[in-house]
This record gives C-alpha cells, structure tokens and sequence, in this order.
C-alpha cells in the first residue's frame, strides 16, 4: 500500500535538521541514508508470488520471482501477491493443523453450516473452496477485503444452490453435482464483482442432517440393515428345509417304487412256480395231492408240542386230558 | 559562527519543504480525491492514481475509496408473509460512484453505512413480509434428481414457487438503488448470506424431520417383517407340496404294484376249476407248515387220512 503521507521524507528532513559539524555525526548520517536508501530499493519476489509495483500510488507493472530494484524512498512500493499458491477458505469446520492426521477445531460452527433445504428441511453442510488469484490488479484495486467478500459470496451461493434441493438429494446423490453448480455460479460472482480469482474446486465435505435429526436418519439406515437380515434369514431357512425335503420326497417315490418292482417280481415268481407246479400235478392229480399232504406232515408234526392220536372206539378219553399240561409241555418234549 | 545569510537561505528552504509537503499529495490506485478550499468543494475531482498537487495550506484533499465496500447487513429475526419467524443475515457491495455527492450527503463510511442500513435493512423487511419462506428459499422450479428418491417411497417434487429468491433480491436492490441515487454510491450487488429457521421453529422441523425418517424406519421393519413371513409361508406350502405330493406318487406306485400283482397271482390260478381247487389245497397245506407250532395240541384220529394205516395197513 502506498504510504499516503511521506514517512520517509519525514525522516530524512530529522537526519539533516542536526546538520552539526562532526565528522562521526556526518559519517552517521551518511551511512544511514545509504542504508534506507539499499532497504527500500531492493526486493525479492518469492517463486509463487508476482510482486505490484506502484509508483505514487499508481499500479506501475509486476514483476516476477527474483532480485529486484525499485525507487527508494517511497517512491515507489511492492505488494506481494501469492498467485502461483492454491489458496483454501473452509466453511463449517477450521482446519487447526494440517498434516498426516490433521487436527480441526472441537468449536462447532453451526451459524455456517446449517441451511435449509428446497423441502423446508434443515441439513448441516460443511464445504472448502479452493483458489487461486488470476488477476493480482483487481484483487487490490478492484474490492476491498476480498477474504471477507469471498467467503460471503460462498456462503450465499452455497445456500441459494441448497435451496432448491430436497434434503434427500443434498445428502445423498445431488452432491457433486450440487458442487459443481456452486462452482460455476461463484466464479460468475467472481468475475462480476471484479476480485480477481478464479475458483479452482468446491467440494461438499459434510453433508449431514442437524445434530438433533442424525439418530434417526441412522436409525432408517439401521431399519434397512435389519430388513435385509430378517428376509436373508427368511431365505435360507427356506433353503435349508426344501432341498431336504425334495430329497426325502424322492425317497419317498424311490422305495415305492422299490416296492412295485420287488411285489411284481414276487407275483410273477410265485405265479410261475404255479403253472409248473399245477402243469406237473395235472400229469397225475391223485398221487401228488397225497405227496403233498403226506410232506407236508411229516414237516409239519414233528413240531407240534402234544399229538393225541385217539382211536375211534376208545371213547371218554378226552375228560383224561390234562388241559393244564402246558406247564409240563417241556418233559413231555 | 553562521552568517546570517546563511540562518535565511535555511529558513525559506525549510519553509519550502512544508510547502511543497503540504501542497503534493498521493493518489492510490483504490482511490479517489476531491479538493476543498476552506471546506467549500472545488470543482476538481481526481480519480486518476499517482503523484498530485494541490495549493497548499488553503486547500485540502479528502480521500475516498474507489474499490467496492462491503456492507454486512444486522442477522434480524424477521417474519415472512406466512408467519414463520426466520433469522435473516445479508450482505451488499458498494462504491463510490460521486465523491462530491457522497462528501456532502455522507461526509464518511461511516455516514454511508448507516444510510445503508436503514435503507437495505427496510427493504429487506419489506420483501420478507411479503413473500412466503418457500420464496425465499428456493431461486427456482428445478426438477429433482429421480435418483434421490428413498427406495419404496414416492419421489418428493419440490413444491412450485413463483417468485424466488432471486427475484427477491433483485427487488430489493432496485428498490435501494432508487433510494441511493441521490447519495453518489452505488449498490453493485445485494445477496441473502443466511436464512435460517429461529430457534424455535427449528426445534419444531427437527421433530418433523425425525417423524419423517421415523415413518420411513418403520416402514422398512414393517416390510422386512412382511417378507419374512410371506418366505415362511411359502417355505410351509412348498414343504407341504413336496411331501404331500411324494405320497401321493408313492401310493399311486404302490396301488399299480399291488394290481399289478394280483392280476399276475389271478391268472396263473384261475386257469381252470382244477387249479383253483390246487391253489386253495396247496395255499392250505402251506399255512400248516407256517401256523402249527410247538404250542398246538393236535387230536389226532385213527380215521383220519394220516393216521389211518396205524390200525391196518391196508
């Protein structure tokens, strides 16, 4: 900034006024007007920066990174312009110290984040912008305190952009796109209020809903989460008893049909072994009948417990009978 | 010793350098000037930047900003024409336009801001309380994003506004540039930083916001529990089907099995009355076999077939 009202002349006029003889007093004065004279002519411009000359106030030129001389005294002054660096304003959050885990502020800063949405819903957003100065002649001749006009002109795009957004879509899919708009509109800002900078990104960092409102929207997120584990549970309960069940259903229709083939089988068999039997008895009907008969009681008797063999003339032998005899079954075998 | 020629040649080049101080001034790049002459404006208006002069001691410079200023409005409680409370905070930028009209009406910023309070401060007042807060909040009747529908629920639309904020602010800031005119400054830009709902009513819209996700919550456990049972349903009827259906296939199986075989024993022993007579002989003979056992007691008689030839051979 030019220095309005001559300092440094001032303090040339001090230096002579004491115009005593004296040959230290004149070295002194020598010396130190050499010494203001090197101070205020030489500069150095960092790499990122672009150095604005102005000469009596006046916007001169710039210059680039390096060594460099101007007018001393005054006559001309730098002002230092980062415009290689990226600059960053945080809304809704302050970045205390950056770093591998960096650290933010515990202040919560609500007045920035809280906005309301198109649906008349309230949604906490917290959001960077980053950029940089194009144009170092506006952004000091042009507006004044750009910082502050800037983050007021973030603050009111970001909020306009919000307002016609439903909650949903701030919180969830409209995000990036909302950023983008905000981006665009901002820059429009930019270049109409003359500041000299050109936004490089706006990001949404967090969009959330109000303190107050996050448990429940956690507790829609959880109720989906247990709605998808009831219905997996459903299913494979589903999937452990069917399959099990068509197996033992095919079970089911396999030993029937087991049993179809074993009963046919068997009844042709028995049939078979019928026609031979009855076809070799037919040869000579009388004398098998009385084989049969005779086998199969020479089978059959031996194994019955008690054989009375009566003659037709003895009667009353049966009163004889000890019918209790079962008991004794065993000596009589 | 000095001569007092000398003393004089330092005396009048003194006096010239405050002269010459006094009369040589610096414009900025951000500024402009207007020159007074015993505090009666001169009709000279600088707002070219670099090395000026002016006569001295009589005339006097006074310096103004030529940059646009900010004017950060008061955060106000104020109702909208549907009766919601809702805290507003503005901002404005200004500048200089006619340093001589400002200097007279004005004198400093400081005059300038208060003006600009009670003007935008009024005018902001007025356009709240006759625009409803949808207005105010929305700048137009964009669609919205199909994607951003809750899964299940119906997509919410945006209710149609017919003014917006944007027209709202550029009410206002005409309505102030009319009042402003007359005061050399110029408002470049006037915007809405902030609306918010007052405490209260914001409690109010929490509670129905939580109400909302509490109704979506609900639904989802509702539709989970809904889903399970119909699976559970499905699961009995499926397990019903199947076994019952095996059963059936079974027994269907095993009635032609036993058809089948009954035909089969049916044609081999009904040939003829012989071989039925065979049958029920050979069938008799072999249940002997399987039904007499030790338990059984026979009374036999000397009469019968068996036993006959134990009285005669013959």
């Amino acid at each position: 900034m030019p220095k309005g009202d001559f300092g440094d002349f001032g303090e040339l006029k001090e230096i002579r006024l004491p115009a005593n003889p004296g040959r230290f007093v004149r070295i002194g004065v020598i010396g130190a007007f050499v010494l203001i004279l090197i101070v205020t002519s030489v500069y150095t411009v960092d790499p990122e920066e672009l150095g604005v000359i102005t000469q009596f106030g006046a916007f001169s030129r710039t210059t680039d990174p390096g060594l460099h001389f101007k007018l001393p005294f005054g006559i001309e002054s730098v002002e230092k312009i980062p415009v290689q660096r990226q600059l960053k304003e945080e809304f809704g959050f302050r970045t205390i110290s950056a770093g591998i885990r960096t650290q933010y502020s515990s202040r919560r800063y609500d007045e920035e984040s809280l906005m309301l949405t198109g649906d008349l819903n309230a949604a906490s957003v917290e959001w960077v912008v980053q950029y940089r100065i194009v144009d170092p002649y506006k952004f000091l001749f042009r507006v004044r305190r750009v910082r502050e006009t800037f983050r007021d002109m973030t603050e009111a795009t970001v909020r306009k952009i919000v307002g016609d957004r439903t909650v949903n879509e701030v919180l969830t899919v409209g995000r990036q796109e909302a950023a983008s708009v905000v981006e665009q509109e901002l820059q429009d800002l930019c270049d109409q209020y003359e500041t000299g900078i050109r936004v490089e990104q706006v990001v949404l960092q967090d969009v959330n809903p109000p303190d107050p409102v996050k448990p429940s929207f956690n507790e829609v997120n959880e109720a989906q989460q247990e709605r998808e584990r009831l219905i997996n549970q459903a299913r494979s309960e589903y999937n452990r008893v069917i399959p099990k069940a068509r197996g033992e259903a095919l079970q089911t229709i396999q030993e029937a049909e087991g049993y179809y083939l074993d009963r046919i089988n068997r009844a042709r068999g028995d049939s078979a072994r019928f026609v031979s039997l009855f076809e070799a008895y037919s040869q000579a009907p009388d004398v098998t009948r009385k084989r049969i008969y005779l086998e199969t009681m020479t089978t059959v008797l031996p194994g019955v417990g008690r054989k009375i063999i009566i003659d037709e003339s003895a009667q009353g032998v049966l009163p004889l009978l000890n019918l209790e005899g079962a008991v004794s079954r065993k000596e009589v075998k | 010793m000095k001569s007092r020629g000398t003393t004089v040649l330092i005396v009048i080049a003194v006096v010239a350098f405050i002269v010459l101080l006094n009369s040589a001034f610096v414009v900025g790049e951000a500024q402009q000037v207007i020159i007074t002459q015993f505090g009666k404006p001169v009709d000279r208006q600088i707002d070219t930047p670099g090395l000026k002069f002016k006569a001295p001691l009589i005339q006097k410079a006074h310096r103004f900003e030529k940059r646009f200023l900010e004017w950060d409005g008061d955060a106000n409680q104020l109702p909208t024409r549907d009766k919601r409370f809702i805290w507003v905070d503005t901002y404005a930028r200004w500048r200089i336009t006619d340093p001589l009209l400002y200097f007279q009406r004005l004198r400093d910023e400081r005059g300038a801001l208060t003006r600009l309070d009670d003007i935008l401060d009024g005018e902001t007042r007025n356009a709240i309380a006759n625009h409803d807060l949808l207005e105010l909040v929305r700048s137009s009747n964009r669609e919205v994003s199909s994607e951003s529908a809750t899964e299940g629920e119906q997509l919410i639309q945006l209710e149609t506004i017919k003014v917006g904020r944007n027209s709202i602010r550029l009410e206002i800031l005409e309505k102030s540039a009319a009042r402003t005119s007359d005061l050399g400054i110029e408002i470049l830009d006037f915007q809405f930083k902030r609306i918010n709902y007052v405490d209260e009513v914001r409690q109010e819209v929490y509670e129905r916001m939580i109400s909302e996700r509490k109704r979506i919550s609900d639904r989802y456990r509702s539709e989970g529990e809904g889903e399970t049972s119909r699976i559970r349903g499905e699961k009995e009827r499926d397990l019903r089907v199947i076994r019952s259906e095996a059963y059936r296939e079974a027994r269907e199986i095993i009635g032609r099995a036993d058809s089948t075989a009954t035909r089969v024993y049916a044609s081999a022993y009904d040939q003829s009355p012989a071989s039925r007579e065979f049958y029920s002989f050979l069938k008799t003979m072999e249940s002997y076999e399987s039904t007499i056992d030790p338990g059984t007691w026979l009374l036999l008689s000397t009469e019968g077939e068996f036993y006959k030839y134990l009285k005669k051979a013959k």
